[in-house]
């Protein structure tokens, strides 16, 4: 059947047109047309702007009648366009007057807001026509895709393994071998290796469509460009990052993502997002017209009284979350990923601002956050608050939750890390960290799933620099080693930087490896960064924000250099995905529930059933009842983890092991490699039943069988 | 674009010429789909095609579905090397089996292998 809707009723210069439909906002390709859909509440006047792609001048512009206005939307089908090779923009009128939050200006091309595909950056690292009056071009998007029966995964979220990423970073360097280095098609190549691994989701550092050259500049150390390499500073929430697809320049970049999602769901591995929507690239005052500002700006942005920026996120601007419009926007946004492109969660940046009002006030049930908690479409989302911001909101443990929000567990790091340092008096902290930190999650009656646990991430140093440099050395970034962080808690085992002392390399592979270690026996959710599990450094710097090149990029020849590390990840890996134990959903109770003679988890020392919690004890050591594994559904192995931080050799006497079973040794991490680490299943005989010796900052997990 | 038929051992041949873009398929997908008999086998002859855009991907998806639903079977034949790349990495890849050939192609079909 023809709809009836379907027919031009206008013309304009030779443009076949009718009213458009308010809703859905954005370019949506309709019978015979395309459907263009925006919102200013404070325009005067709206134009369409079409240009053919890649052209310089636009080959028409089309003003929206006033019959063509719904509300504060303006909505008009354009006909017989040929929409794969044209890019849209508009033209708003209004006031300029920033003391009261407007900045319309007549002369700017504006991109629309909810673009689905966005061009002018379509080649990684290609430089711009900066004379270009349209820098960052909407597209009208082909949503369709076959996804073969594709749908997201669901893994409970307790038993999660996340792995952080960097599209670019994690096959741009030439010994990753891929065909398309940097790009989504390059990590479906190396999806055999994240199989190989054993994660089960990867969380993608910031992929909706930005400016690599927004602050784009010479180091003047080094000599090269440094760029907007992270891409935490959005051109647009709706687009993926084309210079991130090998077939971007075909203007694919949607079915090449799409695709790449596909191809991991098909191996077991979820994809998270990490999503930016703090704040957007369009910077403060001094900053370019790229979108919003000019579309309507005191909707998108909290301004002050004044008419200025507030600058919660150190970017310059702050995107008005809890605006209505803003709200729905982010929220129609993540619909539109959860459900188009199959992602699986979300990581949100600087998630604090999120939850504060238009006036900068953090609110005590924040409406966003709420909506995006309850939705029905993101109700299986996994959604992750990065729950603090630049303003001084810092919120681990107290993020508004409903029962749905995880966060990155910013104490585990700081605590786990001090640890391994060999600080004193952190053995009640580290109980709290390895049993799911029930004190930041349990007393709200939020589970362990709560927590994001991670020891590294792309912010800070890389786990072979957190052991090899004391202090940053972020020269390359141009800034005078001002940038980045100072308290990293880090230590170089005695020597900054890379070292030929065998004694010294020993010591920092062990340190990763108790860090690894006692990350995947706590419970809550383990985050490793991409790169770790090789060694991998960035020498030495914590912000590589900036660095396109080999200190960001993944040196694959680390993977046979070293071997023996990458060995023990990807079995410390199984051991995890093996041991349900490790992965209770409930916090423990720290009683004996099923009647196995031993509490679901019990804390030792260098004594049994004794832990020494005074300032200088560096030891501690956990029993896991298999018995009590996932609440006492499933029957699991009892596992014992003996953390020795000190920096000199203690025995551990043991608790005896359940009736019939004998203690063997899964790991310990100061034996020379390959004996380190054994298989799952294959797990060494403990000569000595009662007392186990751990080495100077060493750590032994040990299997009841 | 030029869509043209023939017929070889009882299996049409199309061999599609030129660009299959936005411009181009709407055209094509009306010329297809008047040309084909969409319940038996079909060779889709690309090595003439110069170019394939998101648009043209989808009729040659919107091709194999057809068939897939009236019993015919298709198989591609002589695709540039860019054009097979760009098919496999945006998740085209699997539409059709692909030969390099046609007389491969029509061999492969002969013997009913997909």
């Amino acid at each position: 059947m023809i709809r009836i809707d379907s027919y031009p009723t206008h013309t304009y210069k030779g443009f076949k047109l009718r009213p458009g439909k308010p809703l859905p906002f954005g370019a949506t390709i309709v019978p015979g047309g395309v459907n263009f859909s925006i919102y200013s509440s404070h325009a005067t006047g709206c134009e369409l702007v079409l240009f053919k792609k890649h052209d310089p001048k636009p080959f028409a512009r089309i003003p929206f009648r006033d019959d063509f206005k719904i509300g504060n939307v303006y909505a008009m089908v354009v006909f017989d366009l040929d929409y794969e090779n044209v890019e849209y923009g508009y033209v708003m009128d209004g006031p300029f007057d920033p003391a009261q939050g407007h900045r319309f200006d007549k002369t700017k091309i504006l991109m629309d807001p909810f673009a689905k595909a966005i061009g002018g950056r379509d080649e990684w690292g290609k430089e711009p026509d900066w004379n270009d009056i349209y820098q960052h071009r909407a597209r009208v998007a082909f949503d369709d895709f076959d996804w073969e029966g594709d749908h997201p995964l669901e893994i409970p979220f307790e038993d999660l393994i996340v792995y952080e990423m960097h599209i670019r970073s994690f096959t741009c360097h030439e010994s990753s071998k891929v065909e398309h280095r940097g790009t989504f098609a390059g990590i479906v190549e190396k999806i055999p290796y994240l199989r190989d691994l054993g994660v089960n989701c990867i969380e993608l550092m910031p992929i909706h469509a930005f400016d690599e050259f927004e602050q784009s500049r010479i180091s003047p150390v080094t000599g090269k460009r440094l760029m907007n390499y992270w891409g935490y500073s959005n051109v647009g929430f709706f687009a993926p990052k084309a210079g991130y697809a090998a077939t971007g320049k075909f203007g694919m970049e949607m079915d090449e993502l799409k695709n790449m999602i596909r191809e991991l769901h098909k191996n077991g591995i979820e994809v998270l997002l990490d999503v930016v929507f703090n704040h957007t690239a369009e910077g403060n005052e001094m900053g370019p017209y790229i979108s919003y500002r000019g579309i309507d700006n005191h909707t998108y942005y909290m301004l002050t009284s004044d008419g200025y920026y507030f600058n919660f996120s150190g970017c310059g601007n702050t995107l008005n979350c809890n605006n209505p419009i803003v709200r729905n926007m982010i929220l129609e946004c993540l619909r539109y990923w959860a459900s188009e492109y199959h992602i699986d969660g979300f990581r949100f940046d600087l998630a604090s601002i999120l939850g504060r009002d238009q006036n900068g006030a953090p609110m005590n049930n924040p409406p966003l956050l709420e909506s995006l908690a309850f939705d029905p479409v993101l109700g299986k989302c996994k959604l992750i608050a990065e729950a603090w911001d630049a303003g001084g909101l810092y919120q681990v443990g107290s993020f508004p939750n409903w029962g749905r929000w995880a966060e990155w567990n910013g104490k585990f790091r700081d605590d786990i890390r001090r640890f391994i340092k060999g600080d004193p008096g952190l053995v009640g902290a580290v109980i709290q960290r390895v049993e799911g930190s029930p004190d930041l999650y349990r007393w709200q009656g939020r589970s362990t799933s709560s927590s994001i646990n991670f020891i590294t991430c792309h912010d800070g140093f890389t786990l072979m620099d957190l052991v090899s440099y004391d202090g940053k050395h972020n020269e390359a970034n141009g800034e005078d080693n001002r940038d980045g962080s100072n308290d990293a808690d880090s230590w170089n085992c005695g020597w900054e930087g890379p070292t030929e002392d065998s004694g010294t390399n020993f010591l920092r592979m062990k340190q990763i490896k108790n860090a690894l270690t006692i990350l995947m026996i706590s419970q809550g959710i383990p985050m490793v960064l991409s790169g770790d599990e090789i060694g991998n450094t960035q020498l030495g710097n914590n912000n590589a924000y900036c660095q396109d090149n080999e200190i960001s990029w993944l040196d694959w020849s680390l993977v046979e250099h070293n071997s023996d590390l990458f060995n023990f990840f990807k079995k410390m890996i199984a051991f995890r995905h093996a041991h349900p134990v490790l992965r209770s959903r409930e916090h423990f109770r720290n009683t004996d529930y099923v009647g196995s003679g031993y509490p679901d988890i019990s804390w030792h020392g260098t004594r049994a059933w004794y832990v020494d919690f005074s300032e200088q004890s560096r030891c501690i050591a956990c029993l896991l009842c298999g018995k009590h594994a996932k609440s006492g559904t499933c029957d699991d192995n009892t596992i014992y983890v003996a953390m020795n931080m000190h920096w000199e050799m203690h025995g551990f006497e043991l608790p005896s092991p359940p009736p019939g079973e004998r203690w063997h040794v899964f790991a310990n991490t100061d034996v020379v490699p390959p004996q380190d680490i054994w298989d799952v299943g294959s797990e060494q005989p403990l000569d000595n039943e009662y007392e186990v010796l751990v080495g100077p900052r060493s750590v032994v997990v040990l299997v009841a069988k | 674009m030029k869509v043209s038929k023939t017929v070889k051992n009882d299996i049409q041949i199309i061999q599609l010429s030129g660009r299959l873009d936005g411009n181009t398929s709407p055209k094509a997908q009306e010329e297809l789909t008047a040309l084909l008999d969409m319940k038996t086998k079909v060779v889709i002859d690309m090595a003439e095609c110069s170019f394939i855009s998101s648009a043209g991907l989808r009729v040659l998806l919107n091709l194999a579905k057809t068939l897939a639903r009236n019993g015919g079977q298709g198989v591609l034949a002589g695709l540039g090397n860019e054009v097979a790349d760009v098919m496999k990495i945006t998740g085209f890849g699997n539409v059709f089996p692909s030969f390099t050939k046609v007389d491969q192609a029509l061999a492969a079909l002969k013997k009913g292998n997909r």
